[in-house]
């Protein structure tokens, strides 16, 4: 009877994506805790490293800006187009100087006409066949509709598109009569540009806002806005066919997000909680088995070196305190530095 | 003025809450431990359900979004683990926003938060749902004249404060962890370090004895939200209990 049994005994141990499977949470342990040195994750990374970024822009020929973006088995595609929503009051009027203030001056009304006309609508596709939970033909998933939000909020916080470069002005020609002794130009804003910033993902591994966010930056640094103008005759709003009257987006900033995800260790004896892991741009398989996320959206272009903090999101748990957020901080402005040189590589 | 609450006042749910604060008023209803559908069933865990009605019109993608946002939160605080296999629903109604609300320059789902957390706790403890510890929540925001932190401000201070530089929700667990946090604007760590402390003050009671307490009170009106939950909490068990005490 003993030899039967050794002969048909299975394997005690096994192989490794039946290990992940069955048993996540473990397999990351395992993982982790291996080799205390240098803790490796599932996916060969450190704790602290995030994977490396490829960007491609204006491949799509009918868009006015697009992008493919890389981040991993992450693949993301994102188009801008623009169309002109014409003002139907007759067009207001802005004073000339308006566009030598450059950076400080109208602030605060730039968003809120930006938000209140829509002028910058995203739209996110995940239902592409990217990743498993999400299949093709279905409403968008709960999942899509809080990304889509989470990323029209930033669009508008980070006040990233100036509003001077979607209006539409028309300078009335000054009457001969008229002694204009004043240099200010009365203009009137007979439209504006609307973007429809579409993303789609080919394939989602993981961290997807932060994919997107790439996609989208690289989308809108290669816009191009051909020129537009009021034709009087005609009473409409023209568009100019040359490519050298057509300019590009002047974003304001770089706001750069990273994405972490806390994967609490479990300790053998249920006493001390274990130790815990910030891991750095969680893929599909560490978000499955993490609860706690944290988003830290840093801008280093204004602040020097330091950067400022243009968003902190975190939900799910309580393990990263005000000291893990510190590091946090820094961790997302190195990474910023990642984002630039990738960014204006392209 | 602090915020008001009713517990335990719709008749047909297993746990309901209205709560008020600053203009803002929002019903809370909780059904649960109920049946739950074969798809959403977890084997090991209780299934949350997180619905969000606005004060007009339907749910919209913002609504999904606060709806993800207080399911992440109120998971890591309910024993999901006692009560396997079931369905926790939680439906949180909008029933009047300020007037000002619109009009105020920040994000109005950041403005909302806050209430819809402590509406939803109110509701969980009616409902007598089994809970790890209790979490509240407090609204902040920064100003671009000052740097001091305005707590929990009310729209109409929000109007008068325009522009606003940066805006932060915070929301702790009874024993002072930070169990959710979103900020917006432009800020710097040690800005978002400040006004983190300042809401754990806020939200978490005093350690320590009575006389920190009252030490506190007279440091600054702002009573906190932790000795405001128990103090809410225990006039409804005394209300519940009185026919014990009457004589």
């Amino acid at each position: 009877m003993a030899t039967t049994t050794t002969t048909s005994q299975p394997a005690l141990s096994f192989p490794r994506p039946i290990f992940a499977a069955l048993s996540p949470h473990p397999f990351l342990q395992a993982h982790l805790t291996s080799t205390p040195k240098q803790p490796l994750r599932a996916n060969g990374r450190t704790a602290h490293e995030f994977r490396s970024l490829g960007v491609n822009t204006g491949s799509l020929t009918h868009c006015n800006g697009s992008a493919v973006i890389r981040m991993g088995n992450t693949a993301v595609v994102c188009g801008v187009r623009a169309e002109i929503l014409s003002s139907e009051t007759g067009g207001q009027e802005i004073s000339g100087q308006e566009d030598e203030k450059e950076d400080e001056g109208d602030e605060d009304d730039d968003t809120g006409e930006i938000e209140s006309l829509k002028l910058l609508v995203p739209n996110i596709e995940l239902a592409t066949g990217s990743s498993p939970q999400h299949l093709p033909g279905q409403a968008p998933s709960a999942f899509a509709q809080t990304l889509v939000t989470r990323l029209r909020s930033l669009l508008l916080s980070s006040r990233i598109v100036r509003l001077e470069d979607l209006r539409i002005l028309y300078t009335p020609p000054s009457n001969p009569d008229e002694s204009h002794s004043d240099e200010e130009q009365r203009r009137e804003v007979k439209g504006h540009w609307t973007l429809y910033i579409d993303t789609m993902f080919l394939s989602l591994d993981g961290n997807a806002f932060d994919a997107a966010w790439l996609a989208i930056l690289a989308a809108l640094r290669d816009t191009l806005l051909p020129h537009a103008f009021w034709d009087e005759e005609l009473e409409t709003i023209l568009c100019s066919d040359d490519p050298a009257d057509a300019h590009k987006l002047r974003l304001r900033g770089l706001p750069v997000p990273s994405t972490y995800a806390v994967f609490e260790g479990k300790s053998e004896d249920e006493e001390d909680g274990g130790v815990d892991w910030v891991l750095s741009d969680p893929d599909a398989f560490e978000e499955s088995v993490c609860r706690e996320t944290v988003c830290v959206v840093v801008d280093r272009s204004e602040g020097g070196m330091e950067g400022r903090l243009r968003r902190i999101e975190k939900c799910g748990g309580g393990v990263v305190d005000r000291g893990v957020m510190k590091t946090l901080v820094e961790r997302s402005t190195q990474r910023s530095g990642v984002w630039e040189k990738v960014l204006s590589g392209s | 003025m602090g915020p008001q609450a009713v517990l335990s006042h719709l008749h047909r749910a297993d746990g309901s809450a209205t709560y008020a604060q600053n203009g803002y008023s929002i019903i809370g209803s909780v059904n649960g431990p109920i049946e739950v559908l074969r798809r959403d069933e977890l084997p090991e865990e209780a299934t949350i359900e997180v619905n969000i009605r606005p004060a007009i019109g339907v749910g919209s993608p913002k609504e999904r979004h606060l709806e993800t946002l207080i399911h992440n939160t109120l998971r890591s605080i309910i024993l999901t683990r006692s009560i396997p296999r079931t369905l926790l629903q939680i439906t949180l109604q909008v029933r009047s926003l300020p007037e000002e609300d619109a009009s105020t320059g920040v994000s109005t789902s950041l403005t909302l938060l806050p209430h819809l957390l402590n509406t939803a706790l109110l509701s969980l403890l009616s409902a007598s749902i089994p809970l790890s510890t209790i979490v509240t929540s407090v609204l902040l925001a920064i100003p671009a004249n000052t740097s001091t932190p305005v707590c929990s401000p009310d729209p109409k201070e929000l109007l008068r404060a325009k522009p606003i530089r940066s805006i932060h929700v915070f929301a702790f667990s009874g024993d002072r962890r930070l169990l959710l946090n979103e900020s917006d604007g432009t800020f710097s760590y040690d800005e978002w370090e400040e006004a983190c402390e300042l809401a754990e003050d806020v939200c978490c009671k005093e350690e320590g004895g009575v006389g920190l307490g009252e030490g506190m009170e007279v440091d600054g009106p702002q009573d906190n939200m932790e000795s405001w939950l128990r103090d809410v909490v225990k006039r409804k068990v005394e209300q519940e209990q009185r026919w014990r005490t009457a004589d």
